[in-house]
């Protein structure tokens, strides 16, 4: 067999699971192959190096940290801590009566007669708004012959007109 | 209860694997919010710890893959874990622990799935049917996996000895 072969039995020779056939081969190739016989010390040196290496003890501070992770996910799961806030409390307020609102409107009986009523305050809200348009079309028409007159009233002003007065008749 | 029984188990999994004792910490915690999260889909039938133990090994590989940790966090390791060996004389415990650290830096050039199996297998001692268990790989591939990240240690130090040799 050659290296490359007994390379790959080394390990199962550490761990003596080889059959003598295959455990007698390595054995004979290591008497004669002094760069495989330096990998096996090698490996066995490296195996107990790692067997030796001690638990480590957890620290207290994470246990502590780990028995809160199960509050902290039941925290998550229920509700954000941002709604529990109490400078939050009147928007749900509002949303809780706009909720109410909504609700009442889509499950009464009478939603028909609810949309007509909804509908006439609509449209007389609308005619409303469109008369007082119209008034304010009428206002501002009223207003600038008011200013009108007013600037003709002033250009007649006698102190404006005091040089023109003063001329020479020709 | 949890966290009494199964803190030691996962946070040296974690430690062994990133080389960080902070790392570890953060990973800990990763797993065990994992743990809670998903503990309703565990099946009654089968082990706990081999269960819990593959959750850790998937977020560890998951994680080294996603962030490749760095060297130098994982030279940490050393101060944590090569400590002198009180059985021993200061001679003899300098010379261990020089020899653990050479096995140690040598382990960092493993890839993590290796990795990963010589810790199960040569640190921890588990049996080759719990590792495939853990590792949800067929038993073969797991001792090819041990065989071959032995062989790949037994190289590099093989490598380093010469280096230090020939300088």
């Amino acid at each position: 067999m050659g290296c490359e072969k007994i390379e790959e039995l080394l390990s199962p020779y550490i761990e003596d699971e080889l059959t003598q056939e295959q455990k007698h081969s390595v054995e004979d190739h290591l008497r004669t192959c002094s760069n495989c016989a330096e990998l096996l010390t090698l490996m066995r040196a490296a195996k107990e190096s790692l067997a030796s290496f001690p638990e480590v003890d957890v620290s207290g501070e994470l246990t502590e940290k780990l028995y809160a992770l199960p509050q902290k996910r039941k925290k998550l799961r229920f509700i954000p801590d941002i709604l529990l806030r109490p400078s939050f409390q009147p928007i749900m307020a509002a949303a809780t009566v706009l909720l109410t609102l909504v609700s009442f409107y889509a499950f009464h009986p009478e939603r028909s007669a609810i949309n007509r009523a909804i509908e006439r305050q609509f449209h007389a809200g609308v005619s409303k708004v469109e008369k007082l348009y119209a008034e304010a079309g009428s206002f501002t028409h009223t207003l600038g012959q008011y200013k009108d007159n007013l600037l003709v009233s002033i250009t007649n002003l006698n102190p404006f007109r005091g040089n023109e007065d003063k001329q020479p008749k020709t | 209860m949890l966290v009494n029984a199964y803190s030691r188990k996962v946070f040296n999994l974690a430690y062994q694997f990133a080389g960080s004792y902070e790392e570890a910490e953060d990973l800990t915690q990763d797993i065990f919010f994992k743990l809670h999260n998903s503990i309703e889909k565990y099946d009654f039938e089968k082990n706990f710890t081999a269960w819990l133990l593959t959750l850790a090994r998937n977020h560890l590989i998951d994680q080294y893959r996603k962030t490749k940790w760095e060297k130098k966090s994982r030279d940490e390791f050393n101060e944590h874990f090569l400590s002198a060996d009180s059985r021993s004389g200061p001679e003899e415990s300098a010379m261990v622990q020089e020899s653990k650290k050479i096995v140690w830096d040598a382990f960092n050039h493993l890839s993590s799935e290796i990795r990963m199996a010589i810790i199960l297998r040569d640190i921890q001692g588990k049996k080759y049917e719990e590792i495939a268990e853990i590792m949800e790989l067929p038993l073969g591939t797991v001792k090819s996996r041990v065989n071959r990240g032995r062989l790949q240690l037994a190289k590099i130090l093989k490598e380093k000895k010469g280096n230090k040799n020939g300088m």
